[in-house]
């Protein structure tokens, strides 16, 4: 296997590869590469690849993390079901 | 009516419940998984001076104080959002809503991965998770394991994997890539491993390791290190050694790796596949910090304490009124630091509801914190007393409006 088919997000399934060349391309913030490939995205909220997606920004464009959390945190911070979050049967 | 709800129920969280209980407050602790202890749960190591350190013991002991004094503990309960209210915190929990006046986080540190080639096989998981299989479910993760990543968690958890008499191969470090930096560097991997060369049982590691102080010494040293490495209950730690790829068809058949220089950068015509049917990934650990980041606290990022932090003081308030934080949340450190922690934060809310007539056991209780952590005999940052100074001062400035 190729090192830069390392997946990195689990859950969207975002390579290694796929990270480095969006974050190189548009030298961009951990928020805009989340939002252009969908890194962190996915059913676990990424809690296994976030900073993974702060690593690469930082490696790649060269500004470490600020004091401000990179990727902002929303509720529901685990997954629940919507049963649990108000809705109808 | 419960006084305090506590999020986490580890050293840090059973502790602080005891303080606030001992001083009338009504308490409440969730945990989300199935039994109390936290990590406490899954430790068993042997201390220098040659007694044994049982955290089962220990969580146990912290869990019948905390429920002979009427804390109420739910373990298998998630809280997924916290609000605030007018008079407190308004807590969302897979078990409903609860209403209280102070909430503390001591929801502990997350594992940090380290993504290599074909990570996401079945048969690969954190060491954490192959300590709790071992230790507290009771389950065998396999026969024959190779752990990615050295450092003080990857060691412990490797020595307590082959207590249980599981075979653990070698300790190997990750292949350098743009994720792995510092943990595939052999240079950076022994600094950090002579910090705990007083663990070792063997003598000639410990007096090896007064020597190579200098880095121009730990540089010959290293260069010296024979690719077999050095072996710690008799299980090879191979810093010259990095795992380039896991491989298998449906499951981990075994790690391809390769022999490295000084720099970590792979010696060509020296890859070799090692079998194995489990491997565990060391990556580090990271303050939990979802839910502080959701109740709107603060955040200083300090990575000598693990990564971003939430802005607290030495009694453990955070600047948002009736937010308090303990134990790894706080940065990473040894279980005991969290336990003195806890009991910082219980003593610090049982005076916010003016029931701490004893002012003194707050400044003991804080002094302690200090002692302990001197005398830690597992340091997981060389720079952590550093870490704490800057956050007590960021913490300062903010509630100056500095």
């Amino acid at each position: 296997m190729e090192p830069n088919q390392i997946v990195v997000c689990r859950c969207e399934e975002v390579t290694l590869q796929e990270l480095q060349e969006t974050a190189n391309s548009y030298q961009c913030s951990s928020r805009e590469l989340k939002l252009r490939t969908r890194a962190g995205m996915g059913y676990c909220g990424g809690r296994t690849c976030r900073n993974l997606i702060d690593m690469v920004v930082k490696e790649v464009t060269g500004i470490a993390p600020g004091d401000a959390v990179p990727l902002s945190y929303q509720p529901p911070v685990r997954p629940v079901t919507f049963d649990l979050l108000g809705g109808k049967k | 009516m419960t006084d305090v709800l506590i999020v986490g129920a580890g050293p840090a969280g059973l502790s602080a419940g005891i303080a606030c209980a001992q001083h009338g407050l009504q308490v409440n602790i969730l945990d989300e998984f199935t039994l109390p202890g936290g990590r406490l749960l899954g430790q068993l190591h042997e201390e220098p001076d040659g007694s044994w350190w049982n955290g089962m013991a220990e969580a146990k002991r912290l869990v019948e104080q905390a429920k002979n004094l009427g804390v109420h503990i739910d373990c298998g309960v998630s809280v997924y959002d916290v609000a605030k209210t007018e008079t407190g915190w308004r807590v969302s929990t897979t078990r409903g809503i609860i209403e209280v006046p102070k909430l503390l986080l001591a929801t502990g540190a997350a594992e940090t991965t380290i993504p290599l080639p074909d990570w996401t096989l079945p048969g690969v998981m954190s060491i954490g998770a192959a300590q709790v299989m071992t230790n507290v479910q009771r389950v065998k993760v396999g026969n024959r394991g190779i752990v990615i990543g050295v450092n003080v968690l990857s060691l412990a958890i490797a020595r307590e994997l082959q207590l249980a008499g599981i075979h653990v191969d070698r300790i190997v470090l990750p292949a350098r890539n743009l994720l792995t930096k510092d943990s595939g560097n052999p240079e950076k991997v022994m600094q950090s491993m002579l910090r705990l060369a007083h663990l070792a049982p063997s003598t000639f590691i410990r007096l090896g390791s007064k020597l190579i102080k200098s880095e121009a010494m730990l540089k010959l040293a290293l260069s010296f290190l024979p690719s077999s490495g050095i072996r710690m209950w008799g299980i090879p730690i191979q810093v010259k050694v990095a795992a380039l790829e896991i491989f298998g068809d449906k499951q981990v058949e075994g790690v391809k790796i390769v022999k490295v220089n000084t720099k970590g950068e792979p010696v060509l015509g020296t890859e070799k596949v090692i079998p194995a049917d489990f491997v565990c990934i060391a990556g580090g650990l990271s303050p939990l910090v979802e839910l502080a980041a959701v109740a709107g606290c603060p955040f200083a990022y300090l990575p000598e304490l693990g990564g971003h932090i939430p802005l607290h003081n030495e009694r453990m308030q955070t600047p948002v009124a009736g937010l308090y934080v303990a134990g790894n949340i706080t940065g990473i450190e040894s279980a005991k630091v969290a336990a003195a922690q806890g009991t910082v934060a219980g003593l610090s809310i049982a005076d916010e509801f003016g029931k701490l007539p004893e002012k003194k056991l707050l400044q003991t209780a804080m002094k302690k914190v200090e002692v302990v952590r001197e005398h830690a005999v597992i340091q997981f940052d060389p720079y952590i007393e550093k870490g704490r100074r800057t956050i007590s001062s960021m913490y300062a400035q903010q509630n100056t409006g500095a």
